[in-house]
């Protein structure tokens, strides 16, 4: 079978020898009483680019925070390549990390935040210089390293703070959430610099997002995290075709993929509005899930959905219809020039093969 | 090796020898905060007699506490003792309420509207200003018939200028003026506020110092409570203009409760300065008007060496104000921040 | 949707119209009588004081039969505390120049002529900040020197020179241990908010309880620390007897009271410094030290200069510490020119005493404003 099961990294530049496997494993982490990661295990390998994606609060970064030293883990360890790195500081692990606020130091220039890094480890004058100069050239910010982080605008910040991270030749780079504070048009920019940028250098990253074209976008793997619990670790691709389970589904994909409610009973399932095959072993209430784009509207009384338009909107190269079939909703991407009419009877027709169905009570998907 | 124990060995953890130094730091402070208030303390229980016979560190270990001091202070010396703190307390009082009321009302008209007096208008302030003082030191003209001429002068003239007046001074230069009143030492203005005093016939009133105080911290409470006004949204406000609410009616209906934390705040402060001022005390008053703190600096003179009757009045001259600000302190130090960072 | 509009806006109006006229005048009149009685009484006690008082220092001030008389003497009352009967009062008791004295004069000379002369060539100078830094440089140069010749054998300190060494001394070592106890404070230590709230205590202190209390501490024959002093062999020194000693009691209490402000303000600014900075600085492989010079020190800059700004404006007034603590004593050594100033006016020399007061002024307002353009600003300016 052919897949894209995993992009595996293929890089222009060797100066990702540097860069080195790393690993959660078992992490688990307490605050008070409240369990904020659940027995976490990752592998994140050399030169690859993992996103850590979830909602807010559903402890991304505080996993991030517990690779870079800056938490320590209530239980389970880190590894760096080879070494477990649980019990030691930020500054022994040979990590770099970009912060969502970039934490630029304010009264120092460009040139000097830069530097910070190898000032810090007592490298010769020279040295510094040229490393900076180096790395300055290759995030264009050559002009500015004279300035005060205060006189820079937020796409050059973001880039002073990648620079920082570089300059260290780590072993991984650690980002946590760093496109957030631009603006939409100027993040579309800097996701295909960091792309680039990655795939130049080959350094192993972990990435934290709430952004799921983020994700989709730049990973090699996405790591889906609800609520500290680990839902689903692959390909970008992967996840959106074929997710694990009910959350990781709704999650990904824009729109939200649609879910009913129904029950599986001898290779059928049913619900009011809709009878549809399923080629599942399974029997008892679950919920189907069918994406807007594999959907397709027909006339009423064909297809295996019935219901009636709600509404018809214009998203520009294509509209989305919202059907009320029985007494839940579904939506479906149209060409358009849809002109249907709300109120009116009409049938869906959904794609078999991009059909899922799952466990109503836990969620997981049934294959 | 003695390096080692500055090293952390687990995250999040600080090393043993760092912490030792720490708590025993902080520890060696709070031993300086608490012993001298526990040795007043205990003072206040001693005999003359415990006292002369050296240190005596721990009550019923070293000697027996008695009331004597006590019953002295409040029994012996009752009406001398009751007067200066029924003073000191309706003097703070009604003078924080004053500044608070009349600080807070210019706080807010400054951080709402928008004021242009013409520099020309003060100058012509100041000057007449200067014009009474020398009236009444060359001229041997009377205080009040100097004033009367010089306030008509101002009425007069005032009109004409402000008309044609072109520099204006602005909100924050008032604000700047108000709070740069706090450089000027009470003992420039002390002199001649005495005088004035003298002449209207209140020295040694508790008037002319709940007066004086109230003067004397309003910038205070200008400075504090602008910037929780300027934080209210003003939203709120103009919603009630439209509804038709008169400014005296948002400004205590619906303002005044929203910074009421401000309020206590800078209100608890201006009560603790005006507490424990000693200065303005000091000249304007003698014995009816006395306050605490020329209590204590009195009998210094005449009890000096008599620890334990001063450490009774000390101690109940202390004690409100501790109750009262262990109580709000959140809120103090709120206040003191506000002032401190915005400089 | 539109009837209920209509009826709200005629509730208005119907509540505008139940508002008299006189009503509505007060409202108009509401800019002015919310500021006006804040206005008037500061200008009633602070500037037509300020006036009166530079009156009054040009004044000799003589009761004679039925009342007081003012005899004009112009700039005598000055003259006195500089260079006449009054100097060793204000200014203090030259001794013969030595060669230390010497030659920490010309070194301080050296320094603030090449201060001057580095911000005269320099790229951003203008005429006030020019005039404003020579006054301060003279100043500056001024007490050096009055330091300089009245300490050590012979000489004796005017109150002029007391109030300086306590408002420098006692400011710096507020600052000091308030700063070393806030950083403690912001180590993850148990009891950290048990301290925060006792270290505050001493603030809630009567200034002149403090005095008394300190008074009882410090007494060598019969006070608590009388073993210590025994055992040092200093049990039968009177404190109070000798200048400096007496001087550093009074600082002592000073600092005992106000390190809590210092304590406060800079815990506040310390916990304000961004998390992540210093995150970034633990990455970047910073050591602790380094990390607070390179990341929270510039970031409590402004707040500290502030609040030492504060406190030197405050330290400038002390009186109420000298008066109860030693008295003034021994002799005038611990006067404060506050206290020196009420001294004179006991004894009814009121010009003289107005003098003293606006010295006092003139030397704390050229030290605050220069304190601000110098330091405060130059502090607020690095911050974005």
């Amino acid at each position: 079978m052919q897949t894209q099961a995993s992009r595996s990294p293929q890089h222009a530049n060797p100066a990702g020898q540097h860069s080195k496997s790393v690993s959660l494993r078992n992490v688990s982490k307490f605050f008070g009483d409240t369990r904020v990661l659940h027995d976490l295990s990752l592998d994140v390998r050399a030169g690859e680019f993992l996103v850590l994606l979830g909602e807010s609060g559903c402890g991304k970064t505080t996993a991030l925070r517990i690779v870079a030293g800056l938490e320590s883990a209530s239980e389970g360890s880190i590894y760096v390549g080879e070494n477990d790195v649980s019990q030691q500081l930020p500054r022994d692990r040979d990590v770099a990390m970009v912060f969502q606020s970039y934490a630029l130091y304010p009264h120092k220039t460009v040139f000097e935040n830069i530097a910070y890094p190898l000032i810090v480890r007592k490298r010769a004058k020279a040295e510094i210089d040229a490393a900076v100069r180096e790395v300055a050239a290759s995030v264009h910010l050559e002009p500015q390293l004279d300035r005060y982080p205060r006189q820079l605008s937020g796409g050059q910040r973001q880039r002073v703070a990648l620079a920082r991270a570089i300059v260290r030749r780590p072993a991984a780079f650690l980002m946590d959430e760093p496109l957030s504070n631009l603006d939409a048009k100027l993040r579309g920019h800097m996701r295909a610099e960091l792309k680039h940028m990655q795939h130049e250098l080959g350094v192993t990253t972990i990435y934290v997002t709430h952004d799921q074209i983020e994700a989709m976008t730049l990973a090699h793997r996405v790591a889906l995290i609800d609520k500290g619990v680990l839902q689903q670790l692959d390909a970008p691709a992967r996840i959106y075709s074929d997710p694990a389970n009910l959350f990781v589904a709704g999650f990904i994909g824009s729109p939200p993929m649609n879910f009913l409610r129904g029950t599986l009973a001898n290779n059928r399932f049913e619900s009011e509005g809709l009878a549809i095959a399923a080629d599942v072993n399974h029997q008892g209430e679950a919920v189907l899930g069918v994406r807007a784009e594999d959907c397709a509207l027909v006339a009423a009384g064909e297809g295996e959905f019935r219901g009636r338009i709600y509404s018809v909107e214009l998203i520009g190269d294509h509209s989305l219809v919202t059907v009320n079939v029985g007494e839940q909703q579904v939506v479906v991407k149209v060409s358009n020039m849809f002109a249907g009419e709300i109120g009116t009877e009409v049938g869906l027709r959904a794609n078999r093969e991009r059909v899922y169905f799952f466990d109503q009570a836990s969620g997981k998907r049934i294959r | 090796m003695i390096k080692r124990l500055f090293v952390p060995t687990r995250l999040d953890e600080i090393p043993i020898g760092t912490r030792v130094i720490a708590y025993g730091l902080l520890g060696l402070w709070t031993l300086v905060v608490l012993f001298p208030l526990y040795w007043m303390a205990i003072t206040s229980f001693k005999l003359p007699i415990d006292v002369a016979n050296g240190p005596a560190y721990v009550p019923f270990v070293d000697f027996k506490p008695s009331l004597d001091a006590w019953h002295y202070i409040f029994v012996d010396l009752g009406p001398d003792t009751y007067r200066p703190y029924m003073n000191s307390l309706v003097i703070a009082t009604l003078s924080t309420v004053a500044a608070v009321f009349l600080g807070s009302m210019a706080a807010y008209a400054l951080a709402r509207i928008e004021y242009k007096p013409p520099v020309a208008a003060v100058g012509l302030a100041v000057l007449m200003l200067a014009l009474v003082v020398a009236a009444v030191g060359w001229g041997g003209v009377d205080l009040r018939i100097a004033v009367a001429v010089c306030g008509a002068l101002f009425f007069l003239l005032l009109r004409p200028i402000v008309r044609r007046a072109r520099r204006h001074l602005a909100n924050d230069d008032i604000i700047f003026w108000m709070i740069s009143q706090r450089i000027l030492p009470p003992v420039v203005t002390v002199i001649p506020i005495y005088l004035t005093f003298k002449s209207a016939g209140l020295l040694d009133t508790r008037t002319a110092l709940i007066i004086t105080y109230a003067t004397a911290n309003l910038p205070i409470v200008v400075w504090l409570m602008f910037d929780f006004f300027a934080s209210v949204p003003k939203e709120i406000e103009e919603s009630a203009q439209i509804d038709g609410a008169t400014r005296f009616a948002i400004l205590f209906g619906i303002v005044v409760p929203l910074v009421a934390p401000g309020i206590v705040a800078t209100g608890l402060l201006v009560l603790i300065l005006s507490w424990n001022e000693y200065l303005f005390a000091l000249f304007l008053s003698t014995a009816n008007a006395q306050t605490l703190p020329l209590l204590v600096a009195a009998q210094n003179a005449t009890r000096g060496p008599q620890w334990w009757n001063m450490s009774v009045l000390i101690l109940i001259m202390i004690l409100p104000v501790m109750l009262l600000t262990l109580t709000l302190q959140r809120f103090i130090v709120k206040g003191i921040l506000v002032g401190a960072v915005k400089g | 949707m539109q009837s209920s509009s209509r009826v709200s806006s005629s509730a208005a109006s119907r509540r505008g119209s139940r508002r008299s006229v006189a009503a509505n005048w007060l409202d108009r009149q509401a800019p002015y009588v919310f500021v006006l009685p804040a206005v008037l009484l500061i200008l009633g006690f602070s500037i037509f004081p300020l006036v009166t008082s530079a009156y009054l220092s040009l004044m000799r001030f003589a009761l004679g039969e039925g009342g007081y008389e003012l005899k004009f003497v112009g700039m005598r009352n000055y003259v006195r505390l500089f260079s006449g009967s009054q100097q060793f009062h204000f200014v203090g008791v030259f001794r013969p120049p030595g060669v230390i004295s010497i030659a920490v004069m010309a070194a301080a000379a050296l320094a603030i002529g090449w201060w001057l002369v580095r911000y005269l060539r320099g790229g951003q100078r203008s005429v006030i900040g020019g005039i404003g830094r020579l006054i301060a440089a003279a100043s500056l140069l001024a007490v050096v020197w009055l330091a300089a010749n009245t300490t050590g054998d012979g000489g004796a300190l005017g109150s002029l020179m007391v109030t300086l060494f306590y408002v420098v001394f006692g400011v710096a070592l507020q600052f000091l241990l308030g700063l070393g106890l806030a950083y403690l404070c912001t180590l993850p230590l148990k009891g950290g908010r048990f301290f925060r709230i006792l270290f505050f205590l001493p603030l809630m202190v009567t200034p002149v309880g403090i005095a008394y209390m300190f008074r009882m501490m410090a007494d060598t024959a019969v006070g608590p620390l009388a073993p210590l002093w025994a055992w040092l062999g200093l049990g039968q020194i009177a404190w109070a007897a000798d200048p400096w000693l007496a001087r550093i009691v009074v600082v002592i209490g000073d600092t005992w009271q106000w390190v809590p402000f210092m304590f406060l303000v800079l815990l506040a600014a310390l916990e304000g410094t961004s998390r992540d900075q210093i995150e970034a600085a633990q990455l970047d492989g910073a050591s602790s030290w380094r990390i607070f010079r390179d990341v929270i020190w510039p970031s409590i800059a402004p707040v500290a200069a502030s609040a030492v700004l504060i406190r030197l404006i405050e330290a400038f007034k002390v009186v109420d510490l000298p008066n109860v603590l030693t008295n003034g004593g021994p002799g005038i050594a611990t006067e404060s020119m506050t206290l020196h100033a009420f001294i004179e006016w006991r004894t009814l020399n009121l010009g003289s005493a107005s003098a003293v007061a606006y010295m006092l002024f003139f030397v704390s307002t050229i030290a605050c404003v220069s304190f601000f353009q110098l330091v405060v600003r130059r502090a607020r300016g690095r911050q974005s």
